[in-house]
């Protein structure tokens, strides 16, 4: 962690690197918060190629904690785009269900102390299980229902509008409003001179692996064939003897079972709260219009995008401007390019 | 349901006020005093809500029924609290106050809690003639409403500010990096900030705002501990100030100067970041429970009753100050509210936090403090007077 | 009823309607008063709402940010302005960006409309946000000049009355049938020469001004406002789900649904916040699931539809277990 120099007041920046690098210490005199006010001429270019040195490597923590975010809009995405790419469904409700998986994993931890590890693959269930049947009970009623694309569209929009409200006020009920939280691998770990905290990089890293697990699987799986000729053409599919009885809620309960993992991924490192899903849905949102509803990888390719882009928004200017940013590059996609950056 | 025992201990509690107020062997002869509130218990709100504020009140009744009664110029009379959930909304809190004070026609109120809100009761509360001790209300928009029922407990942003920056000019900090939230409350500490250490040395080497609801904050973090500034000035409420000391760790940013304004004073920054990872940390906090032997008493009192929860180091005082203005109001003046009123802005009163006298309607007796903690208390450091410890100028790295 | 006796009935409800609220400060308490202050809102929003959005079938989720405008608006202007005149100004700046954000938007359909509304309302937020901070170097603004109560509840009053009243009126105008048109078949109401930009624009530009107006006229209740507040979403949504449940395609079904759900606000407000939006939520979808047409669409041919489909329902669970079991 950090470095202890003399007196105690190093910044641990400058100290570790100081040591790493090699330069001696008389570069900087003998405490580095005076080295500051007072730099001896001929320790100028070592000062300037440190300085470059800091940057690079602040460059790359930049960027890498941006794809760490985006990493985790990349899943949440994904699984909202299953379901509107498929199903037509634009369920903006997804984010409740992250906010669910959340909730799900710090009781899981807090009352009876199971590893939020564990709970990665639980909460995939649980909430592809939840997704299942909220698909059997309101949204095959409206597939039978009503009479043309269009209309299901809007219903389906206001039914993922009901699920909204009903389940954030369920959670607030059932928990109520105080910020929970739980710490678990906290603790710094390094990569070069970038330090990153060890839960960030789990998420990454498990973000990653179930969005390639999900193409994978769109790709090369039957089931998964299935899927993609279903989105391309829903006559032609169910022609060839493609079950859209089973696939659909299937699929949808996949789409809210990755929503679910989010959740318990992002609660080893943030705090949780009921209204924590609403950002991440809106998010969700931002991210398949910019790789194309319907896209696959597109979704994952438009998630790292949007978390490089914010972080760098964040840096050059405000973090106040983060939304009017996402926003802005929202709706000028939609308007110009509705097919998403990366349809062919 | 997964609630810790808070849910209960708040139901029980109002039902032993409830019960205290209708126990007929003692209070057959007086009617009851019927005080009314409305305070968030759903909501963003919540959390500071049912730290600094209503806790006190159900302490307070408790306790002052527990004594026979609220004493009404001699008479002791038992409290009723009627009380209800403003959501964390404007419209909801508006329309309560409206119905307690139009329709049920209590004989006092005490106020929601923030400063959105209490911009929304306070001409209410003052067309209507109820005197009104706010203890989580701060804006310098408010003072110059000019409402002559409405009194703010808290120091106002410049005196906080102002206390901040002299202690950092006294320990000779050269440069400092400030983030503020993108509300009222951040931009009226920036703003009195800028103006506070324009004429000092001192060289802000970044400032950047952020929204409230803002989920990660380790970007700009970065780009500060680039910049190696000796103090960090976060504006920050209860969440971002956990987010930002999370993250600094995260990252490793540890300037020799830590200060996150709100949330600092609160237990719940010890829990999270536990008492070593707090250790030097500085926020705003104006009391604790040595400031005096009646601040200790209820501090001890308050911890009992609720379950070991501690009140928070800042606003929680002033609360109960504020409490203990009006019962020393009530027992001197009666319920007259017009007389309560007269009261309260005319005198100096003593409390627990010490001197509260009012200027219209801002506390000019308070200074501003600043806080931190050391070895798992947040204590007083700053200005001398009433500090209850000496500052540390060792931040240790986080842990 | 001919069309004539249906055009009478409604003006006489809305004169019925219109006489009892304007009665009602006179004995009914702070409170009540309030009460039907934030119900009259709704339906004003609602029924403006339903005219546009319900028969063209474009959801737009924009009401807060047209709500926020007439806010911001009025929050400057009465320091200069007289009320009335605030609240006009409010009405035209919030109808001035709808017609802006209407010649952008208005040729995408369905959900991609309804997301996009939702879009610009966030993103005007946080751009008045980011303005107020960096130009007038604050956030939220202090209404100083307060009209009495009764004032704002007359307005508000006046203001949903005007909304019904412009609801049955351009229902039996071209205007209307145009509308409704573009709901049922929008390509074919091209071809027969209806110019639908054209009305699609006025009639996102008349639900902009009735929110503006509105959303000028609540702002005094909360003497601090901020972008938070007013361009809170909810109130677009608490909009949205009035009028659907209501029925956004008919005339009375948002003021029904508006009533009851103030009253349903107000009840359950003491005893349990949340249960009130879980019931809202709940609500929503089995309206859109079994009652697509609103509450204003209830018959008796409705229930028995129900009953039926009911026992259908059991049949087939039944044989369904004959078939496993």
């Amino acid at each position: 962690m950090a470095a202890e120099s003399g007196d105690g007041q190093a910044q641990p920046g400058q100290a570790r690197l100081e040591i790493k690098k090699g330069f001696p210490r008389s570069a900087f005199g003998s405490s580095p918060s005076r080295g500051r006010h007072q730099r001896p001429g001929k320790a100028v270019s070592a000062v300037s190629l440190v300085q470059t040195l800091m940057t690079l490597f602040s460059w790359f923590e930049l960027i890498a904690s941006g794809l760490i975010t985006g990493g985790i809009y990349a899943l949440v995405a994904l699984g909202l785009n299953l379901q509107y790419g498929l199903m037509r469904i634009l369920n903006i409700a997804h984010g409740e269900f992250l906010m669910l998986g959340a909730y799900l994993t710090w009781m899981a931890h807090a009352v009876w102390g199971i590893s939020p590890l564990l709970m990665v693959p639980v909460s995939f269930l649980v909430l592809m299980a939840l997704g299942v049947l909220i698909h059997k009970l309101c949204f095959r009623r409206l597939t039978a229902t009503s009479p043309n694309l269009d209309i299901f569209e809007a219903r389906g929009l206001m039914v993922a509008f009901g699920l909204m409200f009903l389940v954030q006020n369920f959670a607030s009920f059932m928990w109520g409003g105080d910020l929970r939280g739980y710490d678990y691998l906290t603790e710094p770990v390094k990569i070069g001179e970038a330090q990153f905290a060890g839960n960030k990089l789990l998420v990454f890293g498990l973000a990653l692996l179930f969005s390639g697990a999900l193409i994978a699987l769109l790709r090369f799986t039957l089931l998964g064939k299935g899927v993609r000729a279903l989105m391309q053409s829903p006559t032609g599919a169910q022609l060839v003897g493609i079950d859209t009885q089973r696939l659909h809620p299937l699929m949808f309960g996949i789409g809210l079972g990755l929503s679910g993992m989010a959740g318990c991924l992002l609660s080893m490192a943030y705090t949780i709260t009921p209204s924590m899903g609403e950002p991440y849905t809106v998010t969700a949102l931002i991210v398949i219009t910019l790789g194309g509803f319907g896209s696959m990888s597109g979704a994952l390719a438009g998630g790292l995008l949007l978390g490089v882009i914010e972080a760098l928004g964040m840096h050059f200017t405000n973090p106040s401007l983060k939304a009017l940013l996402s926003y802005s590059v929202f709706i000028a996609v939609l308007l110009l390019r509705p097919r998403g950056l990366f349809a062919k | 349901m997964v609630q810790p025992s808070k849910r209960q201990l708040l139901k029980g509690a109002a039902a032993a006020v409830g019960a205290a107020a209708f126990a007929p062997s003692l209070f057959a002869q007086a009617s009851p005093v019927r005080i009314g509130y409305a305070i968030a218990r759903t909501g963003p709100w919540t959390g500071g809500a049912q730290v600094s504020q209503e806790p006190n009140y159900l302490l307070w009744a408790e306790q002052q029924n527990a004594a026979g009664g609220l004493d009404v110029k001699g008479n002791r009379r038992p409290i009723e609290l009627i009380s209800s959930d403003d959501r964390s909304d404007i419209e909801t809190c508006v329309r309560s106050y409206e119905k307690l004070m139009g329709s049920d026609k209590v004989d006092l109120i005490l106020p929601p809690w923030g400063s959105n809100a209490n911009f929304a009761v306070a001409p209410l509360a003052n067309r209507m003639g109820y005197p009104v001790l706010a203890p989580t209300a701060l804006s310098r928009k408010l003072v110059e409403l000019k409402l002559p029922n409405f009194f703010l407990l808290l120091q106002q942003p410049d005196r906080m500010v102002g206390a901040l920056v002299d202690m950092l000019v006294a320990n000779g900090v050269k440069t400092v990096a400030v983030i503020y939230v993108d509300d009222l409350f951040g931009l009226e500490n920036f703003s009195a900030l800028k103006v506070a250490l324009r004429s000092t040395g001192i060289q802000v080497v970044e400032e950047k705002s952020y929204p409230g609801d803002i989920k990660d904050l380790s970007p700009v973090l970065r780009s500060i501990k680039d910049k190696n500034p000796e103090a960090f000035i976060g504006l920050s409420y209860p969440p971002d100030t956990i987010l930002a000391s999370k993250q600094s760790k995260e990252i490793g940013f540890n300037p020799r100067f830590y200060y996150a304004s709100v949330g600092t004073a609160f237990q719940l920054y010890r829990n999270v970041m536990t008492p070593a990872g707090a250790e030097g940390v500085l926020g705003m906090g104006s009391w604790n429970s040595k400031t005096s032997p009646a601040a200790k008493a209820y501090f001890d009192a308050h911890t009992k009753k609720f379950g070991g929860k501690e009140p928070d180091r800042w606003a929680s005082g002033h609360c109960w100050a504020g409490l203990e203005i009006l019962q020393a109001a009530v027992a001197k003046v009666g319920l007259e509210r017009k007389a309560i009123r007269d009261y309260i802005a005319g005198n100096t009163h003593r409390t627990i936090i010490g001197d509260i006298k009012f200027t219209g309607s801002e506390n000019t007796a308070t200074p501003g403090t600043v806080g931190q903690w050391q070895n798992g208390e947040f204590e007083v450091v700053w200005p001398q007077k009433v500090a209850t410890a000496k500052l540390s100028l060792v931040k240790p790295a986080w842990k | 009823m001919n069309d004539r006796q249906v055009l009478i009935r409604d003006l006489l409800l809305l004169l019925a309607f219109a006489g009892w609220a304007l009665a009602l400060p006179h004995y009914g308490s702070e409170f009540v008063v309030s009460m039907a202050l934030t119900c009259l809102m709704y339906v004003a929003l609602s029924s403006s709402w339903g005219l546009f959005c319900g028969s063209t079938r474009y959801l737009s989720l924009a009401t807060s940010a047209f709500f926020g405008i007439g806010a911001y608006t009025s929050a400057i202007a009465l320091e200069k302005m007289a009320w009335l005149e605030s609240i006009a100004l409010g009405a035209g700046i919030a109808a001035v960006v709808a017609v802006v954000m209407g010649a952008a938007v208005l040729h995408l359909r369905g959900t991609y409309f309804a997301v996009l509304t939702f879009g610009m309302t966030e993103l005007i937020r946080h751009a008045v946000t980011y303005f107020e901070k960096k130009v007038t170097g604050t956030v939220g603004r202090v209404l100083t000049v307060v009209p009495d109560r009764d004032t704002i509840y007359l307005t508000v009053l006046g203001l949903a009355v005007l909304a019904v009243f412009v609801s049955i009126v351009l229902r039996r105008s071209r205007f209307g049938l145009a509308l409704m048109g573009i709901g049922a078949d929008e390509q074919r109401a091209q071809t027969l020469g209806v110019n639908t930009r054209l009305i699609k624009v006025a009639g996102f530009a008349m639900t902009a001004a009735f929110a503006g107006a509105v959303g000028a006229a609540m702002a005094v209740r909360w003497t601090y406002i901020d972008p938070h507040t007013v361009f809170n979403p909810f109130i677009g949504f608490q909009t949205v789900l009035i009028a659907l449940i209501g029925g956004a395609m008919t005339l009375w079904g948002p003021l029904i649904a508006a009533i009851v759900f103030s009253v349903l606000a107000e009840t359950l407000r003491l005893q349990a916040p949340q249960v009130y939006m879980m019931s809202l939520g709940l609500l929503l979808i089995l309206s859109v699931l079994y009652l697509p047409g609103g509450l204003a669409s209830l018959r008796w041919a409705t229930f028995s539809g129900w009953w039926q489909g009911s026992r259908g329902w059991l049949r087939s669970l039944g044989s369904e277990e004959r078939k496993n079991g």
